[in-house]
């Protein structure tokens, strides 16, 4: 585990551009990069001349960094990458980009579709029946999605946890949509409806599972010194971490205390000149709410088995949400669960807006330090420690 | 049906969409002998799953296909109430119990499949389990069924 870390505090992120999230567009993938992509570079004070690199993830349905590139007319592109999908991928390649001088200004832009497995709409959708299915083709088979639902099972078993840990993550989730005009779903969550909510993967409902949406996220970065020139205040990388341990099929996975998590988090804290004591903004995934747990757990804020103590513990009853130590919001945006499944993207923007202090209703008082932790535990963990500049 | 008597591509075309390739083959080829054969490493005795073309503890290439007892324990355990669709399996009547076995012979050692014969409402977590065999599109597929000694 390299413990090196030469590029910190040397990237920023300058530009941010969200489509907003949504369950009814007719819009395609490019359609939705493209405006991403434009309101990031101008949000930067950066026009198509000044972008020399384009990380473009590698979602279903999404263009290439080719298409990208042609479509905004960006010439001389130095550096252009298609990751896996879940945004840390990309992001890594893209601070490692600047680091390295691969290029000078890099746009990373992730598209979102609903896609037919996922939504009843899209698969009624005739434009959409070439997006490729993403789910195991036979049920015996906890691949996937379903590999979630399989060890939020043995965390449920191993530490007798009730699922009222999942159902005020959810709770948790909606509460802060409802401050966030990106969101896909605002409607308050009670835990009378977390319980009524139909069963999809037992022990997981339907309100353990991200909310399929339309829409799109893109950023530039540059380097921390070129940052202090242009139009927004700067947000440093202060680390970044993708995590990996060697029996990673869902269900080979050695157990519920090793795995892709656990690597991400011994590779930040070592990284990192702060933690979770300095943390003002705490953004962890929740593509499925055991993944959040798991977070919460792994990230130090509680021992293995203690999130539903936690939370319930740093449960703010007058605004229904968690505030850890009376102060720190958890996803103040609403997560993938409520502002839509962006596969970490919302968690890096939602950091990068409250270290601007751009965050309006939802605003962290002076938050100076962001954790975004995402991704799951297989073949996608991934983190990043982000700096007001 | 031996395992010898059917050809790679109706071997290819019988467990679809299972993907079956030259490095899957000899485990699927064990079903239709009604054995489960994950990789067992012959100079270090490491077991693997999913089968891999070489043993990932010692790095040898000489793995070998070798059966297990079928003796194991729920690991994992997950009802669908709904999912991909397979002949025999009907959401509409009861949730349909998917479960990842820790095989007796090593542990982290997993396989994946249903669990037959018992309510699913009364399948948990830490029950002992054995191998068995149903039919899927005329071939043989393993699955599992809580031992004489627990049920």
């Amino acid at each position: 585990m390299s413990t090196r870390n030469p590029i910190k505090d040397q990237v920023a992120v300058v530009g941010i551009g969200s489509t907003g999230f949504s369950r009814a567009s007719d819009r395609t993938s490019l359609s939705l990069a493209l405006e991403a992509a434009t309101a990031a570079v101008r949000d930067a004070g950066l026009t198509a001349a000044d972008i020399d690199g384009v990380v473009a993830t590698a979602e279903p349905g999404g263009p290439s960094p080719a298409a990208v590139s042609s479509s905004l007319g960006l010439d001389n592109v130095t550096h252009y990458t298609r990751p896996a999908p879940v945004a840390g991928f990309s992001f890594v390649d893209a601070v490692n980009a600047i680091a390295s001088g691969s290029c000078d200004h890099v746009l990373v832009v992730f598209p979102f579709l609903r896609l037919p497995w996922a939504s009843r709409q899209a698969a009624n959708d005739p434009f959409r029946r070439h997006l490729q299915t993403g789910m195991a083709a036979f049920p015996e088979s906890i691949a996937n999605a379903a590999g979630y639902a399989a060890w939020a099972s043995r965390y449920l078993y191993e530490f007798g946890a009730s699922r009222d840990t999942f159902a005020r993550i959810a709770i948790n989730q909606r509460t802060n949509a409802a401050q966030n005009p990106l969101a896909a779903i605002q409607t308050p969550l009670t835990m009378e409806d977390y319980y009524a909510a139909r069963m999809i993967r037992e022990p997981l409902c339907m309100l353990d599972m991200d909310l399929p949406v339309d829409g799109a996220d893109a950023f530039v970065l540059t380097t921390a010194e070129r940052a202090r020139d242009l139009a927004q205040p700067p947000v440093l990388v202060h680390a970044t971490a993708t995590g990996l341990v060697a029996q990673n099929d869902e269900d080979q996975l050695p157990n519920i205390r090793h795995h892709g998590q656990h690597v991400v988090i011994d590779t930040l804290k070592a990284k990192s000149d702060v933690w979770i004591d300095d943390v003002d903004v705490f953004c962890p995934y929740d593509g499925f709410t055991i993944i959040t747990t798991q977070w919460i757990e792994n990230a130090g804020w509680c021992g293995p088995g203690e999130a539903g103590a936690f939370l319930e513990q740093h449960w703010d009853d007058a605004s229904n949400r968690v505030l850890i130590n009376g102060r720190v919001p958890m996803n103040p945006h609403g997560g993938s669960l409520s502002e839509g499944a962006t596969r970490g993207t919302g968690f890096l923007r939602e950091s990068v807006t409250q270290l601007r202090g751009q965050a309006g209703d939802r605003q962290v008082a002076d938050a100076q330090v962001a954790l975004a932790l995402i991704g799951g535990f297989f073949f996608n963990s991934q983190g990043a420690v982000l700096r007001a500049g | 049906m031996s395992d010898t008597q059917l050809s790679d591509a109706d071997l290819v075309a019988g467990y679809a969409p299972l993907t079956v390739d030259r490095d899957t083959a000899d485990f699927y080829r064990g079903w239709l002998a009604r054995e489960l054969r994950p990789n067992r490493c012959a100079d270090c005795g490491h077991w693997h799953h999913p089968p891999r073309p070489m043993c990932p503890a010692c790095w040898s290439w000489n793995v070998e296909p070798t059966a297990v007892s079928g003796n194991g324990t729920i690991y994992l355990l997950i009802l669908l109430h709904q999912g991909p669709p397979a002949p025999g399996v009907d959401y509409t009547a009861g949730p349909y119990p998917v479960a990842a076995v820790e095989l007796a012979e090593q542990p982290g050692l997993r396989i994946t499949s249903t669990v037959v014969g018992t309510p699913v409402h009364e399948l948990a977590i830490g029950q002992a389990v054995e191998l068995t065999w149903i039919e899927r599109n005329g071939l043989p597929f393993p699955a599992f069924q809580r031992t004489e000694a627990t049920s």
